[in-house]
This record gives C-alpha cells, structure tokens and sequence, in this order.
C-alpha cells in the first residue's frame, strides 16, 4: 500500500485531538522522567560520591566504579543475576505461550481457568514468599511432603546453595505466568482467522500452523514479554522482593542478586555512593541488552520485515 | 447560567475544593510524620507492636507520663520490626538528615552511627549514681571514650531451649542433656527423626545468625581482631572450630538448611511445633511461651562447650540512643535517661515492669535487679537457671562494624551451607578483617 493511499485511509486528527494525545502522552512521559530517567542520572551521579547515609558527602571521582573491579562479591551477584535471568526469561516465556495455547479457545470453565491462572500475580510478592516459605519448609512442608514418594523428600529447596536460585526462579515463574499468559492471549486473538483457514486448506497440521501462522504473527507480541520480562529479572522486583523475604540472599550467598546486593551496601552497610555506582552499572547493562534486542528488531517492527 | 444546587447534591466546585482540602490535609499528614520533631515534639522511633502489654502497659504510661511533667513532647511511630532491622526506613531518614530524635539501636549498629556522629552524648545527663547501677558490661558496648551513647533496655542471653515432649519420645532424659559439642551432635542426631530436626540454629545470614555463632568462637578463646584492634586474630582453631560445629550439624543431617518462620528468634514455629527438638534462642522465648503457650513443657541449658573449652553465651539487647543530629538532642537525652536511666523509683519501677513482669528478660540495673527479686519475679525455675547458670556467663553482643560481620557472615555461610573447607574460609575472612583493620580510623570495636 502507497503512503498516499495510506494517508486518505487514516482521517487527519482535529487540532483538539492532537493536544489531548499529547497531554495523554506528557503525563506518562513526566511519570517516566522523575521516577525512570532521574533516578537513573542521578544514581550515576550519586556514585561518583561517598556518601555516608548520614550527610558526609564527598566527591569520590570514579573510585566507586573503579572498586566494583575487585569486589569479588559483586561479581558472584552478576553471576547470580545472569543465571537467574537465564532460567527465569526463557522458562517463563515458554510457560506463559504454552498456557495461552491452551486457554486460547473457548471451552467450559475457560474464564476460570483463565482466571485461577492470573491469579498469583494479584498477591503481593511478599505474600507469595511467605507461602512458598511454607509450601517449602524442610522435611514437614508440602512440597517435601509431596515428593516423598519419588525420593526427594529430604531435598532442601531453600537451604542448599545449589537448588536456592533455580527455585526462585520457579516461585517468580509461577508468580509471572499468569500475567504474560493474559499478553501471549491478546497477541493470539489478533491474528486472523483466515491465516489459519488458509493454512489448513494447504494441509498444514497444528504445529505447521503453529509455527507458520501462530509465531510469526506473535513477534511483536512476544518481543514485548521478553524485554518486560528481562528487565524485571536484572533489575525489578522479582530479583529482590523474594530474596528479601525467602533467602536474604543466601543460603552462602547463592541468591543475592544485584539489586539485593546494592540494597545491602546502601541501607546495611551505609555505602550509598558504592551502591549508586552498581546501580549505575545494572542501568548500563540494561540500556545495553534492551538496546541491543531493539537494534537486531530493527526497533521492534516485526510486521515491515 | 446553571441552576443552584440541591442541598446534598455534589457540585463540580464542591469536589474540587473538597479535594483541594484533602490534598491539603494529606500533605499536613506527610508533615506530620516526618520523623525530627518540629515545635514542642521529639519523634520517637520504636518496634514495639502496638497493642502488646509492652506497648500498652509500658510504652505508652511512659510517653504520657513524660509528656504531663515535660514542655517537649514525645511522639512515637512504630516500624515493624523487619523493616527496623533490616529495612531502609531508618537508615532512609537519616540519609535525608531527617531521622528520629530518639530511637532505638542494637550493638551491631551502634559503631556506625558514631562513627558517623549521628549519636548525642548522654553522659552529662546521667548521674554517677544511676552509671554506677548499670551492669558495666552492658554499659560498656555503649559508651566510647568513657562517653556514655546510648542506654540498654535490657540483656538477653542465648541458651539452648529443648522440648521435653520430644525428649521422651526419642527415650532420652534429663541425664542425657548435652554439655559438650560432641555430647550435642549425639543427642541432635538421636532426636532426629523423619518429621523433627534435632537442633535448631539460625540459618539466615545477618546480624542475628553471626550474634548466635559469636559464643561457640569464644568458648575456645576465638577472636575475630586482637586486642591492638589492629590486627585480625580470625583464622585461629577456635573460629576453625566452631565454623566446622555448625557445618558437622547440616552434614549430619540433625539440624534444618532452614527455619520455619521467622528462623531462630522464633520458638513458636520451630521449638513449639516438633520442628526442632533443641533451638537454640534467646531468654525473650520465655516471656513469649509463657503468653503462647503456657502449657508447653520444655526446659533451658547453657550452650555446650568444646573440649577444653569455657562455659559461655552472648547477650544482646536494645539500647535506646539520641540523635545528635536532630533539632533537639537535650530533650532527646532528657527523653532516654527518664525513660531507662533516673534514680527516680518510678524509673526503677517502669524497669522492672519492661523487664521481669512485661517481658521476660534481664533486668541491666542492679536497682531494678533487686526489685524484681523482692518481688519475686524470678520464681519461675527456667528464670532462676537464666539468672543463676546463664546470665553469669554472658559477654555483650560485640559492636563489630559492618566490614567485620560481612567477613564473619560470609565464612560462616559458606561453612555452614555450603561445604567450604573450614581453614580456607576462616583463613578468607581473616585477610578481609586484616584489611579493613589496616585502614580503620573509627570508634573503638571492643
């Protein structure tokens, strides 16, 4: 289609149109910029200080980030961080389109299941810790209770440094799947009928279809679960509302992640401009993997390729 | 022109100026909670849950009795105890140079906010008489440069609690009770069984866990820094010792990887519930079972020792400090030594009731010691074994800073949970300490 064409299909917006997109778009956009992108300046500034969390304040240069180089702590919470990410982001992506396949269609009880799936994520994290501590308890917990039977119900879900991580990411994929299920189901309810009509008529099986019609037409879709999903493992509440509240980033430090990691050097330990400064690198390494998903999308526009 | 309002109905206006006074009330709200006192006031932060006998029967009747004799009043805020603890509130506050005038401060904190200069010298406010009252240990982890900083609210010394249900159930009596290390992994591993830990120790990393760990060091003469406070003494066979105790008890198999609700300071759900058979915990258990569960039978014992090891435990407790930095440091002070530190009888009175008859710890003043006797607040046989057998044998809750107790909590982690050769990390730990000393310009540690 022409871009004259295209131009005489959308109706030219009134001038009172445009200011209230605009006036829409500057409340988000003021929202963004004293809670997103000052924070983020700022704590790149604040690191270049030491501050005592008690009004010392002291230029510091680039010591704080130089210090991040030897700080062997810091680097076993990146470690922590990348595992978890990488268990967390593809489980949970995997899960939530699985689960979207099969609440796609109607069928009796849809809406509750649909429902007692999304459910979760309504509960505050610090609930839903608190009912895993229990689910989980050693030797007496339901879980332990359950997996008696096959042989693993001296397991320690909690406490042994190898299984921790690997079951919190569990815990926030069961707390997530819910949500990005809801995405993965609006995404599939956009794609047309007759692509599948038409697939079928050419004799494609289900996972043909599936994989013809279905996951092309859920990139944009999916690339949306993916950034949201990456970003809330590196820096957002899932890597540290559960820690804070299941593991205190332990046991032996195998769930402190970053974020936890600069919580304790700023509100523990009084290290606000060494904490800053870590900030400040987790908003780089941010900026970094986002940017660099955005530049092989070629900015996320899937349906011009 | 629009018509007049019904009486009762809503107008735009009326919602709009409705707002504006909400907006306006919120915003005196805020104010109101900052935490520095403004005016006549002094802000008072606390962890007391209100609605408790500690709240209702002791903080409050001090509060209105200091503020019906005093120009300056006390306002207090409660902050939940994790939060407290663990959390930013307060160190938040204080970032903003709007932390509380008085609040309330444990010893793993108190170098830190001297350090920082954040703590009001209480001594000119102290007589000789009421210094002299004090347990001089308790004092002691308060008080820098023989300044007095802050004023203990009480001593709480660690024992080992066990159940005597489960006791009998795994035919053991009281002759069986441990006093060696040896003695407690034999009698942990008999109480073990398919629904029950045989001890309980704290699991969690924190302040809490390293207090708990600190005796078992001691008893073999351990120390994380020497005297000269400036070399670090860690990587010695009493630290080597107690760091493979507390791993033997998870290799074995007799101790939980991790406690049930709020981990060691917590009988209710571990000791109370068959859990754990042995917990070791703090005197405060005593108040709580005899509120939570007065029926349950259960017994106390001093924490075992290690071949040629002495006999000892750690007390710990809160102290209530003043800001320096706040508007009014006098008041602030005036405020604590009301509260914990006049020669007043009433003063002497209120600590009997925090300590004896509210709660059920050790009282830090002789006075208020000898009271408590008169009264016979000590009857009670697992008060009189804390008083008589454990007490005698606590040290105060070290001030370690921070860089120290990371060190400590990191080798003990690693050791406890995750199978970290024993020499290797107390030989780690002992280099951190070693470079944290070598460059440490603050308060005296010990």
């Amino acid at each position: 289609m022409s871009r004259t064409s295209l131009t005489r299909l959308v109706p030219r917006s009134r001038p009172g149109e445009s200011r209230a997109a605009f006036g829409f778009v500057a409340l988000d956009g003021l929202g963004l910029i004293v809670f997103v992108a000052l924070p983020a300046i700022l704590a790149l500034v604040i690191g270049l200080f030491n501050v005592d969390g008690f009004g010392k304040i002291e230029f510091a240069g680039l010591h704080n980030f130089q210090l991040m180089a030897g700080d062997k702590l810091l680097w076993k919470s990146l470690g922590i961080t990348t595992a978890f990410t990488a268990m967390f982001v593809p489980t949970a992506f995997v899960v939530s389109l699985c689960l979207a396949l099969l609440v796609r269609k109607p069928f009796p009880g849809v809406g509750l299941v649909r429902t007692a799936l999304f459910l979760p994520n309504v509960i505050s994290l610090v609930v839903i810790a608190v009912m895993w501590q229990f689910l989980l308890t050693d030797k007496v917990g339901v879980v332990p209770e359950m997996l008696g039977g096959v042989g693993l119900g001296d397991v320690s879900w909690l406490g042994d440094p190898a299984l921790a991580l690997p079951t919190l990411a569990f815990v926030c994929v069961w707390f997530l799947m819910g949500y990005q299920m809801l995405i993965f189901l609006a995404g599939l309810q956009d794609i047309p009928g007759e692509l599948y009509d038409a697939a079928t008529v050419d004799g494609a099986n289900a996972w043909q279809r599936f994989w013809g019609v279905t996951w092309p037409s859920l990139r944009p879709t999916s690339f949306f679960v993916l950034i949201t999903s990456l970003v809330n493992a590196l820096a957002g509440s899932l890597g540290f509302d559960l820690v804070m509240v299941l593991t205190k980033g332990g046991p032996a430090n195998s769930t402190s992640t970053v974020v936890f990691y600069a919580y304790q050097q700023a509100f523990l330990y009084g290290r606000f401009g060494y904490a800053a400064a870590i900030c400040g690198l987790m908003v780089a390494i941010s900026i970094v993997i986002t940017g660099a998903l955005f530049a092989l999308t070629r900015g996320g526009r899937f349906d011009e390729s | 022109m629009n018509p007049p309002p019904a009486p009762g109905s809503v107008t735009r206006r009326g919602v709009l100026r409705t707002a504006a006074w909400g907006m306006g009330a919120a915003g005196l709200g805020s104010l109101a909670s900052c935490a520095s006192g403004s005016g006549d006031d002094i802000a008072f932060w606390h962890f007391i849950v209100p609605g408790t006998p500690n709240y209702d029967k002791w903080l409050l009747p001090l509060i209105k009795d200091f503020n019906a004799r005093h120009k300056v009043k006390v306002r207090e805020r409660y902050i939940p105890f994790g939060d407290y603890a663990n959390g930013p509130t307060l160190q938040t506050a204080f970032s903003a140079g709007d932390g509380p005038d008085v609040f309330m401060l444990s010893p793993g904190d108190f170098v830190r906010y001297y350090n920082a200069n954040a703590l009001a010298d209480l001594t000119p406010h102290l007589s000789d008489a009421v210094r002299a009252d004090y347990e001089p240990a308790a004092l002691a982890s308060r008080t820098f440069n023989d300044r007095v900083y802050g004023l203990p609210m009480e001593a709480e010394p660690l024992a080992l609690f066990y159940s005597h249900k489960a006791f009998e159930a795994a035919n053991l009596s009281e002759g069986d009770l441990p006093k060696t290390w040896d003695e407690l992994l034999d009698v942990a591993q008999k109480l073990t069984g398919a629904d029950r830990f045989g001890l309980g120790l704290e699991t969690s990393p924190g302040y809490y866990q390293n207090f708990t760990w600190y005796p078992f060091m001691w008893m073999g003469g351990g120390s994380p820094i020497a005297s000269d406070q400036i070399h670090s003494t860690f990587d010695s066979k009493a630290a080597t010792a107690a760091l493979r105790l507390w791993q033997q008890t998870i290799d074995l198999g007799v101790a939980p990887t991790k406690l049930r609700g709020g981990g060691g300071t917590d009988t209710r759900s571990n000791l109370l519930t068959g859990f754990c058979a042995m917990q070791q915990t703090g005197i405060w258990a005593v108040g709580e079972m005899k509120l939570n569960a007065p029926k349950f039978e259960y017994g106390v014992l001093p924490l075992p020792t290690p071949p040629g090891g002495k006999q000892l435990t750690v007390a710990g407790g809160w102290a209530l400090a003043a800001n320096a930095k706040g508007s009014k440091p006098d008041a602030a002070a005036q405020f604590i030594t009301y509260a914990l530190g006049s020669e007043d009888p009433a003063c002497v009175k209120r600590g009997r009731l925090w300590n004896t008859v509210i709660k059920k710890n050790l009282p830090v003043r002789k006075s208020v010691r000898d009271l408590a006797r008169r009264k016979g607040d000590f009857d009670d046989p697992i008060y009189q074994q804390f008083l008589k057998d454990i007490a005698p044998t606590a040290k105060g809750e070290p001030r370690y800073p921070v860089e120290i107790y990371r060190a400590i909590s990191d080798a003990l982690q690693a050791c406890q949970l995750d199978g970290a050769n024993v020499k290797d990390a107390a030989a780690d730990a002992s280099e951190q300490i070693a470079t944290f000393l070598s460059d440490y310009k603050g308060g005296s540690i010990l």
